[in-house]
């Protein structure tokens, strides 16, 4: 044996490994001190009235109630919205399109709506919704987020059918099954849990968004659920509260963010479990 | 097998070409496909035997650039034919495939899928049927008290019992089977024939395989594929024993393929 060559191989072994090692750490600290500053200041923030009181005026005490109320609404209309077309779409393209000119048009168009600056998104509805309604209103923040969640939808709903094996579509087509049938009952179900994943990541991805809001539901400092004006969000309040002077406002800040990061976090969580479970 | 009926043809192949794209996998096939006996369709790998099953129920239509010249006449009309419902011909012509593919729901409506798509019954009817269908495949008895499980948690053999199962309870006249053992152990691979033989009485059952004693075993004709053509076709016993042409007796005999 050349012991040099040997030696030389397990030394390069021996960097790469602490570099590997390292960049992980390094990456890993920044997502730890971030959260632990976040769970510092948040905790320290949460108290019952966030959920039963409104946002206040400066000085005074409040809570988010109108702003999670907003956020929800809004998000559960992006998602409702957005789902069945996202769903509809994916589907085409997975199981109609496969060859076609139109699902390679429709993927490519898809691929770029997934990595738009969503501020672009939030623009466009402001010309479309905004403008012509003549103010901001719920709905246009709820048009700003569906527009994000499609193609979030869109993607994954074709990447699982794509999963399914054409065995299984064979097999539902031998037995006399129409297309239509072999979508509904064999494929989207051997697909349904991947498909989940993807509407619980889409609800992840809106629930942070801000910059789709800025020019479209714009905000409301008071209890409101009337979708045709301005309405409260979470992110808009903490944009805001987090830029003003006030001390009081930056704490209910940082519980909003908390807030936020603990959805996502069980979103993401609840995706993963969902997507195990598929694979067993 | 009496003589009256077995000159019956259920399934007459004429002239048959097909094309994946620009290459042609099977040149001119012609052969009878005798009613409610079994066929097997032997020769070595990409000679065109499975690409000929999957022409018995125009399964490649799933897929582009896939494309059928000539007849396939099933009780007197051309199943190539543009205006034939294709859905309702696959009715007629089930199919079990190699890897056993069960439906990811329960025992149970993996069998009601098929049913459901073209009958409208009570549900103890339906039950019954479901029944008679396992039994058939002769699963009943391993699957009785677990109708409510999934397909999936059944073994390899038993997957492949139940989509045979699944195929039977619709009702079909033409039963395709496609190396429907070469996933299976011995001892599933045993019930399956017997199956195929129990079968034979009601279908007409077309078999394609790699195992010539499988072939001989089970069926009554039996046609050599090589190259996309059709070398010999012939009573089973004939082929396995007297064989007209050489590259057929070359093939049963092992010494090449």
């Amino acid at each position: 044996m050349n012991t040099g060559i040997y030696r030389r191989r397990k030394a390069v072994n021996g960097i790469f490994l602490v570099l590997s090692v390292f960049a992980a750490i390094f990456g890993l600290l920044w997502l730890a001190f971030i959260l632990g500053d976040l769970g510092y200041n948040g905790i320290a923030s949460i108290s019952p009235k966030l959920f039963t009181e409104m946002t206040p005026p400066p000085g005074s005490d409040g809570g988010l109630l109108n702003a999670i109320v907003g956020s929800l609404l809004m998000s559960v209309i992006a998602v409702v919205a957005g789902t069945p077309i996202g769903l509809f779409a994916g589907t085409y393209l997975a199981e109609y399109g496969r060859h076609k000119r139109l699902a390679f048009v429709v993927r490519f168009v898809n691929d770029i709506l997934l990595s738009a600056p969503s501020i672009i998104t939030g623009l466009f509805v402001y010309e479309i919704v905004v403008k012509t309604m003549g103010h901001f209103s719920g709905w246009a923040g709820a048009a700003s987020l569906t527009i994000i969640v499609i193609p979030v939808v869109v993607r994954t709903t074709e990447n699982m059918l794509l999963l399914v094996p054409n065995g299984l579509r064979e097999a539902a087509a031998a037995l006399g099954a129409p297309r239509s049938s072999v979508i509904r009952i064999v494929t989207w179900r051997a697909a349904r849990a991947g498909i989940m994943t993807g509407v619980l990541l889409a609800i992840a991805r809106i629930s942070g968004e801000t910059a789709p809001l800025l020019f479209t539901s714009l905000n409301n400092q008071f209890w409101s659920t009337d979708m045709n004006g301005p309405i409260a969000s979470l992110p808009y309040v903490i944009f805001q509260f987090a830029m003003s002077p006030y001390e009081d406002w930056h704490h209910l800040a940082w519980a909003g963010a908390l807030l936020i990061t603990v959805t996502v976090l069980t979103l993401s969580i609840a995706a993963r479990i969902l997507e195990s479970s598929k694979r067993s | 097998m009496d003589a009256a009926v077995k000159d019956k043809v259920k399934v007459d192949i004429r002239d048959l070409s097909f094309y994946y794209g620009a290459t042609k996998a099977l040149k001119n096939i012609t052969m009878p496909l005798n009613d409610r006996q079994v066929t097997a369709f032997i020769g070595p790998s990409g000679c065109g035997k499975s690409t000929l099953l999957r022409v018995l129920n125009r399964i490649y239509e799933l897929y582009p650039k896939q494309r059928a010249d000539g007849e396939v006449i099933l009780d007197g009309e051309n199943i190539l034919n543009a205006g034939v419902d294709i859905n309702l011909l696959r009715s007629r012509v089930g199919m079990v495939f190699q890897k056993p593919t069960p439906f990811p729901m329960t025992i149970y409506d993996n069998i009601a899928f098929g049913i459901k798509l073209y009958e409208k019954m009570a549900r103890s009817e339906l039950d019954g049927r479901i029944e008679h269908a396992l039994q058939r495949a002769a699963l009943w008895s391993e699957v009785k008290d677990k109708l409510r499980e999934s397909g999936l948690s059944l073994s390899g053999g038993q997957q492949q019992r139940l989509c045979i199962a699944r195929t039977v309870a619709t009702k079909p006249e033409v039963i395709l089977l496609d190396e429907p053992c070469s996933a299976l152990d011995p001892i599933s691979t045993a019930k399956i024939e017997e199956l195929i033989d129990e079968l034979s009485a009601d279908y007409t059952i077309v078999i394609v395989t790699h195992n010539m004693q499988q072939a001989s075993r089970t069926s009554d004709h039996t046609a050599f594929m090589y190259l996309g053509e059709l070398i010999e076709y012939g009573p089973t016993e004939k082929i396995f024993t007297a064989p007209e042409n050489k590259r057929t007796e070359q093939y049963i005999t092992g010494r090449f393929g």
